[in-house]
């Protein structure tokens, strides 16, 4: 569902890569977190899936679709197939809830009639039906990112990406939040999660990623916690871990 | 076959493999996207009337800048073209006036008509005997009971044979008098047969012609200077409108762009904002202009300046082509401002 083969990425100016040599898959209807300290390259990483920004190197593969065929004009409609939820939501402030829902499916061409029958599911879904007439800013912080989220599932999209989406909640909107998006994830969606929260990683024993200054230091299949205070420093070259990614470039090696 | 050349070949079907699948895949993508212009386009439509609403004050602004700069479009217009056409009224006015002595026959003025013809500048004679004088003097004064009470038939007599036997002459060029006044001067028959106490008459109303034909073009020139200056603050004012509300919205534009909200999607409604303030400026200038002339027209005929060139066309259903020139002109500085502004400030979206 995503694959990322050797993907490297260093911003003009900076003297190490935000990414360096990064090689991670990621199965259909799988949730992963993706953890790490600031600066340790989730950002970039959830940027190049999004195609905000393109490797200097490496293959992305994501949902059968090799990015680099992905050209300038078909970033819409690529970016349409993700969902996508913020750490700061995003809504349009001057849309009410169910206009921000709704106009995720407006620019998919959806009908007035599809979306009409589509959002009130959706806002039922985040539990947030009763509020669908409030503007973002009637809403809490955790109302407001269950529009987010309810925005990004409208479109039933296969792969949902979250940037630190609990980073501006408490700890009992946070659960709710987290406990949304497994639920998202039981209906069939591939889930990528970034955050800091060591609580919500533990309690919920998925994937987990570990990010440490561009590489990928640790990634425990199953039951994985938090522990990134324990994470190896990478070693150059680092070969953090053996993913399809890898085998696909030592293959390439070969070559 | 070696093991590094089999695993070249798997690896190179692996390639081609994922790149027909991406193909595929952003080719299904771009028909899905396809089929639903007509409902994106309307949509378009009504995220920029709504922009239009949320600006409403700066929106005003720019359309009330845009519709002065049409209405002194229309302005130089028209006062180019009823200069124009005043300067040609009069000088379709002029006549050369030759008097010939009283009782002239009327076959000595077709040979003297016949003599001026010949030259190159004359545009029409028009000849007429003192009696056709007379006739033409009781016409002309048929509503004076005053005037027409006092001629009996003996003051008649005297007066065909006190008045002048005339040839009128218009003329293609009015600064090139010169040879006809060369014949009517030389030519024997012409000197045989003029009334030395009445001189022709040239050049009449050459200084108000030139006058008036300056004028014309101090409108014209003036007027086009200052519509373009007017167009330049128009697109300023509409571009800096754009510009404001995009860096308003510079977040929800990010976040559209996220979503896969296509380009079009994001940079419509700044299009259609700006050219909702053109179509409503032009639909304001259209209604000032026209009451404005209709209030001016009566004015302007009154000091013989002539208007009927534009009368005509708004009292025709020509009126309604005027309108939608306005309204086309108006939306036309409207999108080409935004675009600038666009294309400037959404570059990278």
């Amino acid at each position: 569902m995503i694959l990322l083969d050797s993907v490297t990425k260093k911003y003009a100016g900076d003297t190490e890569p935000a990414l360096d040599d990064v090689s991670l898959h990621i199965e259909p209807n799988e949730f992963v977190f993706l953890v790490g300290k600031s600066g340790a390259g989730k950002s970039t990483l959830m940027k190049m899936i999004t195609k905000e920004e393109n490797p200097d190197s490496g293959k992305i593969i994501i949902g059968g679709i090799d990015l680099d065929y992905v050209k300038k004009r078909h970033i819409p409609g690529y970016r349409r197939r993700l969902g996508v939820v913020f750490q700061d939501f995003k809504l349009l402030p001057r849309r009410t809830v169910y206009e921000n829902v709704a106009f995720a499916l407006e620019i998919a061409g959806m009908s007035g009639k599809d979306i009409r029958r589509t959002v009130p599911k959706v806002l039922e879904l985040v539990d947030l039906a009763d509020q669908a007439k409030k503007f973002p800013h009637q809403l809490s912080g955790g109302q407001q990112q269950r529009v987010s989220i309810a925005r990004s599932v409208a479109r039933q999209p296969k792969i949902l990406i979250a940037d630190e989406p609990t980073a501006n909640l408490d700890k009992l909107t946070t659960k709710e939040i987290i406990d949304l998006l497994k639920k998202i994830n039981d209906f069939g969606t591939t889930i990528l999660v970034t955050t800091h929260n060591e609580g919500i990683v533990n309690n919920l024993q998925k994937r987990v990623v570990t990010l440490k200054n561009g590489k990928i230091v640790d990634d425990q299949k199953t039951g994985g916690v938090y522990k990134l205070d324990e994470a190896p420093a990478p070693k150059r070259p680092a070969r953090a871990v053996q993913t399809p990614g890898h085998a696909l470039k030592t293959r390439r090696k070969v070559i | 076959m070696t093991n590094e050349a089999k695993s070249g070949q798997t690896k190179a079907a692996k390639e081609q493999r994922l790149k027909s699948i991406s193909k595929k895949g952003l080719k299904t993508m771009q028909k899905n996207r396809n089929r639903h212009v007509v409902r994106n386009k309307a949509r378009v439509v009504k995220y920029g009337t709504k922009s239009f609403g949320r600006n409403i004050w700066l929106s005003t602004a720019a359309t009330v800048v845009m519709a002065i700069t049409l209405i002194i479009l229309f302005v130089t217009v028209v006062a180019s073209v009823i200069l124009t056409n005043t300067a040609e009224m009069m000088k379709d006015k002029i006549d050369i006036t030759i008097y010939f002595k009283p009782n002239t026959s009327q076959e000595v003025l077709d040979e003297l008509e016949g003599r001026i013809s010949s030259d190159p500048n004359i545009k029409t004679v028009d000849t007429s005997t003192s009696e056709q004088e007379y006739e033409k003097f009781l016409k002309e004064n048929e509503n004076s009971d005053d005037i027409l009470e006092v001629i009996d038939s003996e003051m008649a007599a005297v007066m065909v044979a006190k008045m002048q036997a005339t040839m009128r002459i218009k003329v293609y060029n009015v600064d090139n008098l010169n040879s006809i006044k060369q014949i009517v001067e030389t030519d024997e028959l012409f000197t045989a047969n003029t009334d030395k106490e009445m001189a022709p008459t040239y050049d009449v109303n050459q200084a108000e012609i030139n006058t008036i034909t300056s004028w014309a073009r101090i409108a014209r020139t003036g007027g086009i200077i200052l519509a373009i200056v007017f167009l330049v603050i128009s697109i300023l004012i509409i571009f800096s409108t754009i510009r404001m509300a995009i860096f308003s919205r510079r977040e929800e534009i990010y976040m559209m762009n996220l979503v896969g909200a296509d380009k079009g999607f994001v940079r419509g409604p700044f299009l259609v904002e700006a050219e909702i303030c053109g179509v409503i400026a032009g639909v304001v200038a259209g209604i000032v202009s026209y009451f404005g002339f209709e209030f001016m027209s009566p004015k302007l005929t009154k000091y013989g300046i002539d208007v009927s060139q534009i009368n005509s066309i708004l009292e025709s259903n020509q009126l309604v082509l005027v309108f939608l020139v306005f309204i086309v002109a108006g939306a036309l500085i409207g999108r080409i401002s935004a675009r600038l502004a666009v294309h400037k400030y959404l570059r990278k979206t």
